[in-house]
Parts: C-alpha cells; structure tokens; sequence
C-alpha cells in the first residue's frame, strides 16, 4: 500500500511516500507563494524520485500551514497531530516534542504518537525559522553561517528584543557598538531558545526530547537547546519531514 | 460538529431585532424617556428600569472602529475597551455611523472594573456624559457589600435626578422578578444543552446573549419563551467534541473563535463568560429587602478582576462536570491582564482534574485565524 503525506508549510512543502510503512523518499521544496502549486509540485517531484506512478497512489493526506488548500489531498490533519505520529514512527522514546518551523513553534507533549498537551507561539514569527532569516540578513551572513559562526562564541551578546522587527534594530545597535559578530549570532539564538524553552518548561519535560522543524538543522540552535534544557536533544536523520510522514502514516 | 440542516425559526427573532430596536429608542425618547447606555454585568439593570429609563450595552465587538479609537487609546489595550471607544468617535465624526445607538444615549453608567476601561471612560465622558460606579475589588470582604450597597444609592439617586422618577420598592421588586424570569429561561434553555445531542449550538446560543442586553428585557424574554418552545420540540443531530468557552466576553460582531471551533467540528456546550453563564446565573432573593438582595447577586458574579477569585475557579469546574464537557477553550482578549493571569490558575485547576485545556488569545482582527485553525484542529483531534 502506498500512501503520501505533504506538509504545506509557510516556509517549505514537504512530501513523504510510505510504501508498506516504510519510507520510499520525500522531497523538501519552497513553497513560495502559492500553497497549491507547491503541493502539485511536491507530490510530483516525490513520485519520480520514487519511480512510482500516480495511479498506484492510495491515500494523500495533507497537513501544514497551506493543509486547505491542497485540493487533491483526500482527508487533512493539522501539523501538530502529524508531527507526533511522525515523530512517534522515528523516535519512539520521545515524549516531548520542539518544532521550530518558518512561522511558527510548538511545543507538543506526546504518548505513543499522540497528542497529550500541546502549546503554540502567539500569531508574530518571533522565535521562529523568520527571525533567524531576518537577523542574519542584519549581520549579513546566511542562516547556516549563523549557526556555526555561534558556536564560536564566548560571550553571546544579550539581545532582548522578541520581535523580530526589534531585534534586527537592535542587532544594528549591536554592531555600531562594535560587537564581534559571533557573539551576535549566539545572542539571536539564545533569544530564540529563551521563548521556547519557557514553552517547554510550561508544559513539562518528559524525556526524551526531539527536536524538528527547518530550525533543528541548525547546530549552534540544537547546542543552545541542549544547555538551556539540561537534556540531550534528539534530531531525526531529516528534521523537516516528520509532519509529511505523519500525515502518511495517519491515512 | 454535523450540521443537521435544522434551523430553528425563533433564532430570526433575535437576529432581526436591531433596527427594530433602534426605533423603538427613538419612540421612547421621543416620549421622553431616558437611554442609559452600559458596558458591564455589574450594572444592574433592575435600577435602571425601576425609574423608568432604557438602556443599551455599549460594549464592542468589531473591529471596524478600532483605527479610529487608536488616535486616542494606545495600541497595546484590550481590543473590546478600543472597540467601544472607536464606536463613539466614529459617531461624533459621523463618517462611518459604526454604532447609532451611541448617539441615542442620555448617559452611560460605567463601573470601576479593569484598568484600561475606567482610564478610557474619563475619556469617553467628553462625548457622552459618563457615570462611574465603584465596585469593591475584594467582594467577600465583611463590609464589600455594605459598600456596594451604598454605591447602588448613589446610582439611584443619579439616575433619580436624571429620569424625574423616583425609585419605589415596588418598582424594584417587580424589576427583580422580571429579570429572574429572564434568568430562568436562559438556565432552562442550557439545561438542555446537557444532553447527548443539543438542541442548540454555541455559535447559535452565543447570538442570543450577545441581544440580552441591547434588546429591552420584554422582548428578550417574550424571544427566550418562543426560542425555549422550539427547543423542546426540535430534536437535532448535534455531535463532535463538547467544549465549554471560558474566559473574556464576547461583544455583539466577535464571532471568531466559536465560528472557528463549530466549523471545524467541535461543539460548545457551554460558555463561563460576561456572554454566558455569567450574565444570568444566580438569582435574585425576592424575599429580601431589594437593595440587599440586588447587591447580593451582582457581587456573585466572578469576574476576573475581583480577588481572590477561587469562585470563578470553581464554577469552571461545575460547569465542566454538568455539561459533560471534553476540553475548554480558554479564551483571552489580547492585553486583558485579569483574564490572562488567571488563565494559570485555572489551568492547573483542570489539568487536576484531567480536563484538557486550549487557550486562545487574540483580538477582533482576522491576523491569527489561520493559526487558531490549526490549534483547534490538533485540539479536537486530539479530543476525538
């Protein structure tokens, strides 16, 4: 049986084949503007990555931000039900969940692939994947540069602005008063890990912890998490895919 | 939740009431009667009716005006405060005409809840003449009621002064008796929502007490009677998850969240909110003196900005164990500190007791709905 899952997100469209519950391939494309067009063009993409025919697909299930507008999707579940089967698939002993995506945070409390408890960040991007892109274009490096360029730094700067807007005038400040530039990447991310950590902690810590979304592929974020939360953080082979393969796995 | 393609007829009674209502002030002041115009639960309505005046609730639920309220109010205030606000405004400028019943009002008697509400009442109070009566923050003090007491005579002799009426007892307990027949209805009408399948959705319910205080108390009434007939006769399929809304009020026009939560398949069953149970639930004491009883009931009403406030704590808890309820939506105006910080006292509370808990907090604009969706959705699946 072959069934697919595509993960409509804000910032890149994820899609997961599962053929008798294995993964078969996935893609991970920019979504752009247009939610549907991507969709198409994730499942597309994914089926002759795959070799497979159309018509040999079951069941599409989408999820994601764009989840509604995926017309030739048969059912749709929303990401956070999706992240934690897809989690619970890969990393069975992870009962808390992080996922940092391009427009938004989640922390997700699960029990054998379910939902327990969950919380989500307010409406703005700050603490997620858009404030990271936003700042590093102010310290005009790219983002994996501001990930590794943080791991080098001795004396993170205190950046305590949560708004994105706030922070990039403040990293402007920063540099006027002429500090290092690793110690700006590493006070951006310690912001970000400073908001969702006290998500964390309001749900609860039950170990282990994973960690998904586009942000988890940041190493000087996944370091950061594991200092502030005192706990190793748990990283899927493919962080960005664990929604798509959730929704898969949910037909 | 299934929608069953049922409609009941006597919902149009309440949805069709505005113009006619608004008529219906204007014949009265014509024939010079006062309009009072309110925006809280602990004005009673039975002083104002027992000399004779009308009144209105003033208070906001559209965003349409809050541009206009922001040249005067700042951004970060409760969106239900700068609502109201922007209404009277947009009346003065006459531009949008957002609110007509603003502009029919003799005097708004306004109460010292929240912060952001009283600070914008002295403003409010240079386009409409504004009455504010105190309230004491600690009711289960010994001597709060004593004082509520006395602000209430105060109230009365304003409102004595302003209609040329006096106040009888009489009048009052006729008032009292009146409004707890009102009360009544209304507890009748969520009684049924108890059962298996109700007869009556939370969206559906939700437009009802939004009319409780704008429509005049008869007519409300003689709505409810006709609204609680149907009930009773109409059996309708009505399924999915049952959630209970808990939290900030929802004025006449902020249907967001509900509609959120009804179309993607939950169902509520009961709001604990200044548009729900907290509008009607205790009963005034028709056998004690008027003015004591009066003062007795207001004083019940758990507001967040009273403390302690365990009372609303376990209201909640009631409530959630009579109407059966699967989870509750915490529902949050943005910048409403009561609310927002007791949001965590009343979270532990549930969690006690295994009740699952979303809590929302937004404002009247449709920024976050797409977001809302995905927490209701994970919320219901998570529910089912």
């Amino acid at each position: 049986m072959i069934s697919i899952g595509i993960d409509a997100g804000a910032a890149t469209t994820k899609a997961v084949v599962l053929r008798d519950n294995e993964i078969a391939g996935y893609t991970i494309i920019p979504t752009g503007f247009d939610f549907r067009k991507a969709g198409e063009k994730a499942f597309e993409e994914v089926l002759s990555n795959c070799g497979i025919s159309e018509s040999k697909v079951g069941t599409i299930l989408a999820t994601g931000y764009g989840r509604n507008s995926i017309g030739f999707a048969d059912k749709t579940i929303s990401e956070i039900t999706a992240h934690a089967r897809g989690v619970g698939y890969l990393i069975p002993a992870a009962h808390t969940i992080i996922d940092i995506g391009g427009q938004d945070s989640k922390v997700i409390s699960t029990e054998n692939g379910k939902v327990v408890d969950f919380l989500m960040n307010d409406r703005c991007a700050a603490g997620t994947g858009k404030f990271l892109e936003y700042t590093a274009k102010a310290l005009e490096i790219s983002l994996d540069e501001l990930g590794t360029l943080a791991l080098v730094s001795k004396n993170p700067a205190n950046i305590s602005s949560m708004c994105t807007v706030f922070a990039e005038s403040e990293v402007i400040s920063l540099r006027a008063q002429k500090t290092k530039k690793e110690d700006i990447a590493a006070g951006l991310i310690e912001s970000i890990i400073l908001r969702t950590t006290a998500m964390v902690k309001k749900l609860g810590i039950k170990p282990e912890v994973a960690f998904v979304g586009g942000v988890a592929k940041n190493p000087g974020v996944v370091k950061a998490f594991e200092k502030a939360l005192d706990i190793a953080v748990l990283l899927p082979e493919e962080p960005q895919i664990t929604g798509a393969l959730g929704a898969a796995l949910l037909v | 939740m299934v929608e069953d393609g049922i409609f009941l007829k006597s919902l149009d009674l309440f949805k069709e009431a505005f113009p006619g209502r608004i008529n219906q002030i204007l014949k009265s002041k014509e024939e010079g009667k006062k309009i009072i115009g309110t925006l809280c639960l602990y004005v009673p309505d039975e002083l104002i009716y027992a000399c004779g005046a009308d009144r209105v609730i003033l208070c906001g639920g559209r965003s349409a005006t809050i541009a206009a309220a922001e040249e005067y109010l700042p951004r970060n205030l409760c969106p239900l405060i700068k609502s109201s606000f922007g209404s009277v405004i947009d009346q003065k400028c006459s531009k949008t005409k957002s609110c007509p019943h603003f502009g029919l009002v003799d005097l708004i008697v306004a109460e010292a809840t929240c912060d952001g509400k009283k600070k914008m009442y002295e403003l409010m109070d240079k386009y409409i003449p504004t009455y504010v009566m105190d309230l004491p923050q600690k009711p289960e003090n010994q001597n709060a009621q004593e004082y509520y007491i006395k602000e209430l005579e105060s109230l009365k002799d304003v409102l004595e002064k302003l209609t040329g009426n006096k106040i009888t007892d009489a009048q009052l307990r006729n008032e009292i008796k009146s409004a707890n027949e009102t009360r009544k209805l209304l507890h009748a009408i969520y009684e049924l929502r108890k059962i298996d399948s109700p007869p009556i959705r939370g969206t559906e319910m939700l437009k009802v007490l939004q009319q409780m205080h704008f429509l005049s108390p008869g007519e409300f009434r003689k709505n409810l009677v006709l609204l609680l007939d149907e009930l009773k006769l109409k059996k309708r399929e009505n399924s999915g998850p049952r959630i209970m809304i808990s939290g900030c009020p929802m004025a006449a026009g902020n249907m967001k969240v509900p509609e959120i939560i009804e179309n993607r398949g939950g169902l509520i069953v009961a709001e604990e909110s200044c548009t729900g149970t907290r509008a009607f639930w205790d009963l005034v004491d028709e056998k004690k003196e008027p003015m004591k009883a009066i003062a007795e009931r207001y004083l019940k009403i758990p507001c967040a900005c009273m403390y302690p406030n365990e009372r609303r704590i376990n209201q909640i808890l009631k409530l959630a164990g009579d109407f059966n309820v699967d989870g509750v939506v915490y529902y949050t105006l943005q910048f409403c500190h009561g609310y927002n910080v007791e949001k965590y006292r009343v979270g532990e509370a549930l969690k006690k007791s295994g009740i699952p808990l979303l809590s929302i907090e937004t404002d009247y604009s449709g920024a976050d709905t797409e977001q809302i969706k995905t927490r209701v959705d994970a919320f219901l699946e998570m529910l089912e």
